[in-house]
């Protein structure tokens, strides 16, 4: 830094000589400078503004060597992208898509990272966060619970849920803010940990419960926290980043993880063709780093690490995933549910949502059911119709049937387009047979 | 002392049009000073405004895909490009600030470009090779244009009472030109501005711009009105966005910033920005015509248009009032207007018939050769800029983490931007000089209320 010769002189004749001195310079003209040029390091990605800028930047700080190009790709562009020849001239692949990860794997798309990674779990609960061969390593993770504001659930007279069985609670009806399962992207694997959780017959029977007492939010999940606050949604169903954002961006809400609780790592990979296998490496390491970790506590970004030993130096009240699931928290399998997560969600969409009135009418019974409840009626049957699912946890296992969803993580089928026909007629005659009982019982 | 006189100046905020009936709400305030103070609407929005402000937003926030992808909605970046999303360079709807140093490349900084003459509408002319804006960034298969890198001379400035102030000054390199040597060429550094309130600015009548140039201003003030082309109307009109208010409307400011800083084209800029020395860049594949449609067009313009301007804070404090009266009295207003009224907006009618403070005149004034990029842009000169808004000034260290300020980002708080103050501003700039400390701290705590 240079610093003007000191002046002990102070007034305008001081200033007019340092500003006027300055003015020469601007006027020249810049300078085309040849030196040699950092080389490119091509990293897809889906990630939002803030976290590529922080990453950019601080990458680029620390291996001025490299320059990083970032191309933005949603993760069904992205697999395209990968799976052609030359790939694209990509050399990392990082987002939060296991499942494009998996399917890069099984084309043998992606070659081995080959980084340190010591002290890095590879599992964290019931959940391999890391590929077991070291072709995807995990980068960060998420959380999976509730965002809500404290007053509005004070003002229903409901405790700040513990796990998601308190969810079916009457008071919060029209209260919480679900994101559809089939529009906003992080939401299959909601429903998969209440039916990992608590079994396939009871798990879809809650979400029947939960689906008729919510709010849908149909896009952006960040939009969850937006419906919560008074007048709106008492408590939404997020992943913990767009939430701690939000606190920390001085919104007035709180965010629990759920007894059952879940996680959704984001990984890193090199591609098989990388034309700078070096700087992939260097990127996925800077990743990988305590400096890169660190990154991911800035306020926008709020993210949770998956090196452990950085959690020491992050805020008080930084969620440790690694220390809850060490008390037990996190058994849910991602691995398990990777495979049926588009199929869990199509099937929500069919039992409970059917469009947006089909969802007002869902609501709707819901209503009757839990007035006629109130009443002292036993309803149990009526709740059957409305929470058992087409298909049975076995049949949705169908090796043919979850290839066919597979298919359209990466495009739609006619074929698959007659077995969603199928279940939405299904829930149709059960929403029919509910409403002709309740009118019976006069509810 | 003169600063009598300068307390009459202030006066001059009060023109007549403040007396005209205003609307009593306030609901293009919004009391929060959070992080995301730039980020909020306008109270009383109804669902479908809400819905059509979220998607505005959601256009805001986007990251622009190489074409073709499944979403069609969303590709269509380039062929040449600054950045991935308009968020790059205006975060949390705030303000960008400059590299650092010259390893540190320009995350929301851009260059624009020109050469001596005129384009046929009066405006700058466009680089024959380069074009109107340098574009580090390209798509595969096109060469970007290059790297713009910021190094850093120091000066010093001694104040009245001897404090002594480090200003730092930019000066562009560039390096690995994509299209051979840049020759003769002007230049603009451009930090990305905050975005909030512009529907509001917009809705100033252009006759209030009129009569506050023609107002008789002391210490040698006089701002004008830029004339520049607009698109839509095929016509010569008042400028009043864009940093040499360069740009008539919201509308052309948004559908210029898409092309230039992203290469995505709408019906009012068809063409992709490649230069006809750009081969590759002419030759590579689009996102449909234009890539954003009107109705995505008309979502942004509705977003920026209701984005709510953060209320003040602690205004009744006596520091701050003894600061907003100095302000006045130091001449800092006859540019920096307090309060500005709205006319009728004819589409966005919440924006109509409100007092506002912009702290701004929309006019562009000569701000001496310090601050000067030589490049002129329509009738603003090398010298002039456009005075920007000083609203929600005391919440940028808090939305962006850091208080830069002028066009190139090279004052690194309020007291180094006064101090650059020159040419039409350097009366009112040397008062500050001058200035006993505590009369100082005054005026920055006012500055901070806002």
């Amino acid at each position: 830094m240079g610093v003007a010769t000191p002046d002990v002189l102070p007034g305008r004749r001081r200033v007019l000589a340092a500003l006027g001195g300055g003015a020469l310079l601007c006027g020249l003209a810049p300078l085309a400078r040849a030196q040699a040029a950092p080389s490119p390091v091509v990293v897809l990605t889906s990630y939002p503004e803030e976290m590529m800028s922080r990453f950019e930047a601080a990458f680029e700080r620390a291996h001025p060597q490299y320059r990083l190009q970032l191309r933005w790709r949603r993760p069904s562009d992205a697999l395209t992208d990968l799976l052609k020849p030359g790939q694209d001239g990509v050399d990392v692949y990082w987002a939060a898509s296991p499942r494009t990860f998996e399917r890069l794997k099984e084309t043998k798309a992606l070659q081995t990272l080959g980084i340190d990674l010591s002290g890095l779990p590879a599992k964290l609960g019931g959940t391999r966060i890391s590929d077991v061969d070291g072709l995807f390593v995990a980068t960060e993770l998420a959380g999976y619970g509730y965002v809500y504001a404290p007053a509005e659930l004070a003002r229903l007279g409901v405790p700040v849920p513990q796990d998601w069985r308190d969810l079916a609670d009457p008071r919060l009806a029209g209260r919480i803010a679900l994101p559809d399962p089939s529009r906003v992207g992080f939401a299959p694997v909601l429903v998969d940990i209440v039916l990992q959780a608590y079994g396939w017959e009871a798990g879809w029977a809650l979400w029947s419960e939960i689906a008729g007492l919510s709010t849908l939010i149909r896009s952006g999940g960040g939009r969850v926290a937006e419906e919560v606050g008074p007048g709106r949604a008492a408590i939404g169903l997020s992943i913990d980043f767009f939430v701690a954002a939000a606190i920390a961006g001085g919104a007035p809400l709180r965010f629990a993880y759920p007894l059952h609780g879940g996680i959704n790592p984001a990984h890193v990979a090199l591609t098989a063709g990388a034309p700078n296998p070096a700087g992939g490496r260097a990127f996925a390491a800077f990743l990988l780093s305590e400096e890169g970790q660190r990154l991911l506590a800035a306020e926008d970004i709020r993210k949770l690490p998956v090196r452990p030993s950085v959690y020491a130096t992050l805020p008080a009240g930084y969620h440790d995933p690694f220390a809850a699931a060490a008390a037990g928290g996190y058994a849910y399998d991602n691995e398990a549910g990777r495979a049926r997560l588009t199929l869990v969600a199509t099937l929500f969409a069919q039992m409970f949502i059917q469009g947006e009135q089909g969802h007002e009418r869902y609501v709707a019974l819901w209503s009757r059911i839990h007035a006629a409840e109130r009443a002292g009626r036993d309803l149990r049957q009526i709740r059957a119709l409305l929470g058992t699912p087409p298909l049975s946890e076995r049949a949705a296992a169908d090796p043919a049937l979850l290839a066919l969803f597979r298919e359209r993580f990466e495009g739609e089928s006619a074929e698959l387009e007659r077995i969603e026909v199928g279940w939405q007629w299904e829930a149709v005659k059960a929403w029919g047979e509910a409403e002709r009982r309740l009118a019976a019982l006069g509810a | 002392m003169r600063r009598a006189a300068f307390l009459a100046g202030a006066g001059l905020c009060l023109l007549p049009w403040l007396a005209l009936p205003v609307a009593a709400d306030e609901a293009h305030l919004v009391r929060d000073a959070s992080r995301e103070a730039y980020s909020l609407p306008f109270a009383g929005l109804g669902e479908y405004e809400l819905e059509r402000f979220r998607r505005g937003r959601g256009l805001f926030r986007q990251a622009w895909e190489v074409a073709p992808a499944r979403d069609e909605d969303s590709d269509g970046l380039g062929p040449l490009y600054n950045r991935l999303t308009c968020a790059g360079c205006h975060p949390g709807n705030g303000r960008g600030r400059a590299p650092q140093g010259p390893d540190e490349r320009m995350q929301s900084m851009l260059v624009r470009l020109s050469v001596e003459g005129r384009d046929p509408h009066g405006g700058p002319l466009p680089h024959p090779v380069y074009g109107e804006q340098f574009n580090e960034e390209a798509i595969p298969g096109v060469p970007g244009e290059g790297r713009a890198a910021v190094e850093w001379t120091y000066s010093e400035v001694v104040l009245a009472d001897g404090e002594r102030v480090e200003l730092r000054r930019p000066r562009l390199v560039f390096k690995e030109l994509g299209y051979g040597p840049l020759g003769r060429f002007m230049h603009s550094m451009r930090v990305g501005p905050p975005v909030f309130g512009l529907g509001l600015l917009e809705a100033v009548p252009q006759a209030t711009l009129e009569a506050l140039a023609a107002e008789a201003k002391p210490d040698g003030v006089r701002g004008r009105v830029n004339r520049v082309w607009s698109v839509e109307r095929g016509e010569t009109v008042a400028g009043r966005f864009g940093l040499k208010a360069n740009a008539p409307d919201l509308r052309q400011q948004i559908a210029s910033a898409m092309l230039g800083d992203l290469g995505i084209t709408t019906t009012l800029f068809p063409a992709q920005n490649c230069t006809p020395a750009q081969t590759a860049c002419r030759a590579a594949p689009d996102g449909g015509q234009p890539e954003l449609m009107n109705a995505q067009l008309g979502d942004l313009e509705f977003y920026f248009a209701h984005l709510a301007v953060p209320a003040r804070r602690d205004a009744d404090a006596p520091q701050v009032r003894q600061g907003e009266a100095l302000f006045g009295a130091l001449g800092c207003a006859l540019c920096h207007r307090p309060a500005l009224t709205t006319g009728a907006h004819e589409r966005f009618p919440r924006l109509s018939k409100r007092r506002i403070e912009p702290y701004t005149d929309l006019l562009v004034h000569d701000m001496g050769e310090g601050l000067a990029d030589g490049r002129p842009d329509y009738l603003a000169g090398g010298r002039e800029w456009r005075t920007p808004p000083l609203w929600g000034l005391g919440l940028l260290e808090r939305v962006n983490g850091h208080g830069e300020l002028l066009h190139d980002g090279r004052a690194r708080n309020v007291l180094e931007a006064v101090l650059w103050h020159g040419g039409e501003a350097q009366a009112a700039r040397d008062r500050v000089i001058r200035l006993p400390r505590a009369e100082r701290e005054a005026l920055l705590a006012f500055l901070r209320s806002l």
